[in-house]
């Protein structure tokens, strides 16, 4: 038998022998699709998360950021405004724009000293701007009827110079340049003194 | 899936069983699959997946059985065919593997040589006596066909 008889011979009975493929493609297929689906649900959780902190997060930061600016701007940097001195027409003032004098009385009671107060625009939104005096340092605070869900939410976020709380009477936001100034303290104890506050 | 059948053939006659053979296979297109970005283009992609395939085999240690599982009866279709793929699987693994690889899936000694690591002259001399033992495993057969 010469080698290519031999060769033909070893090839025709090999190559005929049925090789069915199709368990192993399969189980290939289902391993390759395996980790594209955990990406795909990995991706479309990101995606998700994403997109809900844009829904929530920038309402807050931007009224804050814009506060801040206003404050620098305003009381920093002291660029002329017409302020109110008289609590009274201070108080008319808020009556006007929906919060209530009493959140206005609630904020005397934190040991701040109200000064004076006017109207302002933060983010396309009308805010009473307050400003308080404690130890030599000022203090902004803007407040406005609450615009969202009227639920206290019980926390005061931000840090530093600048915190933010809703409750159902107002939105606050407050803002402190100067040094040892905590603005998170002072709306703390605002926090506390509107929950005293009638619903 | 190109050039499955081929390599499920092949991993048949190198593990001697066949539930073995399908999982090298697969191990064998997976490995592919995830290192397809070593592939470069207009090179043999079928030697490359025989690569693949011999380098898993090795890797993974896999022995043959001690006892062949009977694989060749069950495939083989007629009783030549039969006596030659069991004359096949009583080759030396390097023997048969040298076999498989020129003779029945066609490649050339050289691509055969760059697929196992091997230098062409181990592969011609493997293949050499491959051929030899088969013709003397074979030969009550070949004489009964002359009788």
């Amino acid at each position: 038998m010469t080698d290519d008889e031999l060769d033909q011979r070893v090839r025709a009975s090999i190559l005929a022998e049925e090789v069915d493929a199709s368990r192993v493609a399969a189980s290939v297929r289902n391993q390759i699709r395996k980790p594209r689906r955990v990406a795909l649900l990995a991706l479309a959780a990101a995606a998700a998360s994403i997109a809900l902190a844009a829904f929530l997060w920038p309402q807050i930061p931007s009224v804050c950021a814009a506060a801040a600016r206003d404050h620098e701007r305003e009381i920093v940097n002291g660029e002329p405004r017409r302020w109110l001195t008289d609590l009274s027409a201070i108080d008319s003032l808020a009556e006007k724009q929906g919060v209530p004098a009493s959140a206005i009385a609630a904020l005397g009671t934190t040991g701040y000293r109200l000064e004076r107060g006017r109207l302002c625009f933060l983010k396309k939104q009308i805010f009473l701007h307050l400003v308080y005096t404690k130890g030599g340092s000022q203090y902004s605070v803007y407040l406005r009827s609450p615009s969202g869900e009227p639920s206290f939410s019980g926390s005061v976020r931000g840090g530093g110079n600048l915190a933010y709380f809703e409750t159902n009477h107002v939105t606050a936001v407050f803002v402190a340049h100067a040094p040892g100034a905590d603005a998170r303290a002072f709306a703390r104890a605002s926090a506390m003194a509107f929950q005293g506050l009638p619903s | 899936m190109p050039h499955l059948a081929a390599l499920l053939r092949v991993a048949r006659r190198l593990t001697l069983d066949p539930e073995s053979a399908e999982d090298l296979a697969q191990e064998t297109m997976l490995l592919a699959w995830r290192g397809f970005h070593g592939f470069q283009t207009g090179t043999n992609a079928r030697a490359w997946l025989f690569r693949i395939l011999f380098n898993a085999f090795h890797a993974a240690a896999r022995k043959p059985p001690a006892v062949a599982s009977g694989l060749s009866g069950v495939q083989a279709k007629t009783q030549e065919a039969l006596e030659i793929a069991e004359a096949l699987d009583a080759l030396p693994i390097e023997q048969r593997t040298v076999l498989l690889m020129c003779v029945v899936e066609g490649f050339t000694c050289r691509e055969v040589a760059g697929i196992l690591d091997l230098p062409i002259g181990t592969v011609m001399s493997r293949l050499s006596r491959a051929r030899q033992e088969l013709r003397q495993s074979l030969a009550p057969m070949a004489k009964e066909a002359y009788r």
